[in-house]
């Protein structure tokens, strides 16, 4: 593993340079700006080797733990340098998710089992939290631990799990008690084996006809005390607690950026610049986006000033969101008898996934808390409006 | 509510906050607006020497001109104030366009201008659009020492309260700008109502004599300065603009805790915490888009700087007219009424977002300065 340094004694502007140069002399040609939102882990696992060779998979982590220790500035020209390059998205629960809570809550034993795992890429991580009838409810999960001499037995599903069909390992969200006054009591976090017997995987096909996500199901599988995280019965605190500064990313202006770039090559292609109503569409849909990187950088000034983010940055993931999807409508429109096509449209500068885009557009709103769950975040924690 | 988050490291924004919720405490910005709506005034005088005694006008001139010298930090921290404290006075006109142009300009005439407007005993206010907010300007013939203006001006501020106005005219395919008395033999000036309880004038000058020096700026200075004042201005206006969004939606949501229907709080339905949300995220916006121009402006003029302003007004201004109008809409049958303030931050929101070009036009403006069509 290469040695690392004190990236955040660097200015922003050295770090980006350095994190630029090396990433895009070593992301492969072939895996820039995939159409493919979540690859496989084998289809990307190229890359993700040298970022863990060269101590780069991690950007958060301690470097005591293997990571490069960014701070959440650093962080920020991480991740938008990561989206400008057009540097596929991979697998990163382990990264993102599972590392960190044990950092910050596992036993040391956990920590030097399984985080070198993830940085090898030998352990593969999903997240194993929504049920069938726990989405936006997540605290009324059923999924059940029962204790039983070492361990537990676990029996229940799980699903929209992402990735779960090239993960080795989940982190599950369980019931161990229903005792508890209030619904969120009672839940434990454990790391799962998912080649335990007892594990089932079957991928969903999406609206894009791509298995992103999977239901995982768990018929009397052993998990070992030792696979707990935290206390038993206090989970969810734990599972709240590591979504921290990342929050901001699921309002980052990438994705409608990328979105617009796409619009503007259609539209100069089939001469749609000529048409002032599209024009005005336009330039709401530029403005907007515009705006959004004003909106996203007040957030990310209070990160690199060391403060922590309130409810309020859930404003950015809503704008994002809903940005992303006007503007793979306008590109639909623009498309006019082509937007029937499944596959990519062609023009002068390269294809346009129009169709791929408009259907992917779909799921930002939905997932990391719907929309409407943000608006009942904003109502509550920003405007205090009542029950 | 954040409103404009701007580096202050020596405490002068925050005092220029506090020195407009004093202020407001002495003239209730709404109190204001109505009298002066009612009696058919287009400033109020009392209100505008209070103004100048506060150290707000003529805060952009140069230190050499009289001025305080203070940059647009802090002039948008103090427009952003004035929104929300809905105090209506035509400060971007009298005061903010004006001391642009002045601080472009040299000579007697115009210190004499800079000197009165900063104490607010001179009231120059710009005369320069046509009826479609284009720069029109008068023409102008050199007769013997003077000038001979003729023409027409629309939208002039304080058009009876002006003391002096500064006419954009042009001689020879050539621009200038020239410091035109109120009581100039062969100006009329017609008035008519605005929405937001003042009045707009309509300048004609028939022959109407100047004497040599009053010329204050001429050829391509008159371009820059023009230039500047718009821009400046704009931002100004966006400022306010995000101020009255700010406080518009933060009235708005006390009033939903408070207003009590079928045994509860409005402000528990869904449907309306929803829409406050809504209203709420625009104004943030706003805030954001202003405070990123501000920056910009700071760093330089030049295009990146125009782009970031044009999207501050364009963001502002449509954040302001929809929230104050969801407002309306939110306090129910009162919000319908004179009597209820928050029809007069509707009022004016669109007035000025009506000044200076709607968000349509600047969005249009944005773009083709991108140049992404080619």
């Amino acid at each position: 593993m290469a040695q690392q340094q004190d990236w955040n004694a660097l200015s922003d502007e050295e770090f980006r340079a350095i994190f630029a140069e090396w990433v895009d002399a070593n992301c492969p040609a072939e895996l820039r700006f995939m159409r493919k939102q979540r690859p496989l882990f084998d289809e990307v696992s190229v890359w993700y080797h040298r970022l863990a060779e060269k101590g780069w998979l991690s950007p958060v982590w301690p470097q005591e733990y293997g990571g490069m220790g960014l701070d959440a500035g650093k962080h920020i020209v991480y991740v938008e340098e990561w989206a400008r390059l057009g540097c596929p998205r991979i697998p990163d629960h382990g990264i993102g998710l599972t590392g960190p809570l044990l950092i910050q809550y596992g036993t040391q034993a956990q920590k030097d089992f399984f985080l070198p795992k993830i940085l090898s890429g030998e352990h593969v991580w999903c997240q194993g939290y929504s049920e069938p009838n726990a989405g936006s409810d997540l605290a009324s999960l059923r999924t059940s631990a029962v204790a039983d001499g070492d361990g537990f037995i676990v029996n229940g599903q799980k699903i929209w799990t992402t990735l779960a069909h090239c993960a080795n390992w989940i982190l599950l969200l369980v019931r161990t008690s229903n005792d508890g006054k209030k619904r969120q009591n009672g839940i434990t976090v454990m790391l799962v084996d998912m080649t335990t017997p007892g594990v089932t995987v079957r991928p969903i096909p999406n609206l894009r006809l791509e298995a992103d996500f999977c239901e995982v199901f768990f018929d009397n599988v052993y998990v070992p005390s030792e696979n707990v995280v935290g206390e038993v019965d206090q989970g969810w605190a734990l599972a709240k607690a590591v979504l921290g500064h990342e929050r901001i990313f699921l309002g980052a202006p990438s994705r409608p950026a990328y979105a617009l770039r796409r619009l503007e090559r259609l539209a100069r292609d089939r001469g749609a610049f000529s048409d002032a109503g599209f024009v005005s569409r336009y330039a709401r849909l530029r403005l907007d986006l515009f705006d959004l990187g004003s909106a996203f950088e007040r957030f990310a000034r209070v990160l690199r000033a060391g403060g922590t983010l309130g409810p309020d940055v859930s404003v950015l993931k809503i704008f994002s969101s809903e940005l992303y999807q006007r503007i793979t409508e306008e590109t639909l429109s623009v498309a006019g008898e082509e937007a029937r096509y499944w596959d990519d449209l062609p023009t002068g500068e390269g294809d346009v996934d129009a169709m791929n885009l408009y259907l992917d557009s779909r799921a930002p709103a939905i997932f990391g808390g719907s929309n409407e769950i943000q608006r009942e975040v904003l109502a509550k924690g920003v405007l205090g409006l009542p029950r | 509510m954040n409103g404009l988050i701007l580096d202050d490291p020596d405490g002068t924004l925050e005092m220029l906050r506090d020195s407009v919720v004093g202020f407001s405490a002495r003239h209730a910005g709404p109190d204001v607006f109505r009298a002066r709506r009612d009696n058919g005034g287009d400033l109020d005088r009392e209100v505008w020497s209070a103004m100048a005694e506060a150290g707000w006008l003529g805060l952009l001139l140069p230190e050499d001109k009289g001025g305080a010298g203070l940059g647009i930090a802090e002039q948008a921290v103090l427009s952003e104030a004035l929104g929300r404290a809905l105090l209506t006075e035509p400060l971007a006109q009298l005061s903010i366009f004006s001391s642009v142009l002045l601080s472009h300009c040299s000579g007697g005439e115009c210190a004499r201008l800079a000197e009165g407007l900063i104490a607010g005993t001179a009231l120059v206010s710009p005369a320069w659009q046509g009826r479609d907010g284009a720069a029109a300007p008068v023409s102008a013939r050199k007769v013997g020492e003077e000038f001979s203006l003729s023409g027409e001006m629309r939208h002039v501020s304080a058009p009876t309260s002006a003391t002096d106005f500064i006419v954009l005219a042009e001689a020879d395919g050539k621009q200038m700008l020239v410091s035109l008395p109120v009581s100039a033999e062969g100006l009329r000036i017609e008035t008519a109502p605005t929405l937001d309880g003042t009045r707009l004038g309509r300048l004609s000058l028939a022959d109407v004599k100047v004497k040599e020096d009053a010329l204050l700026a001429i050829g391509s200075e008159v371009d820059v300065a023009m230039d500047a004042a718009v821009t400046t201005t704009r931002l100004a206006l966006a400022a306010e603009m995000a101020g009255i969004a700010t406080a518009a939606i933060e009235r708005t949501v006390a009033y939903a805790k408070e207003r009590v229907q079928f045994g509860k709080a409005i402000g528990s339905f869904q449907v309306v915490q929803h829409r406050l949300v809504d209203m709420w995220g625009e104004a943030e916006f706003a805030s954001a888009a202003v405070v990123n121009a501000v920056e910009t402006l700071s760093e330089g003029q030049n295009n990146a700087s125009r782009l970031a302003i044009l999207a501050a007004k364009a963001r502002a201004g449509e954040a302001a007219v929809n929230i104050t109008r969801r407002a309306i809409h939110l306090h129910g049958a009162m919000g319908f009424t004179d009597a209820c303030d928050i029809g007069l931050f509707m009022k004016r929101a669109v007035a000025l977002n009506a000044t200076l070009g709607q968000p349509e036009e600047l969005r249009l403006q944005f773009v083709a300065l991108e140049g992404v069509a080619a």
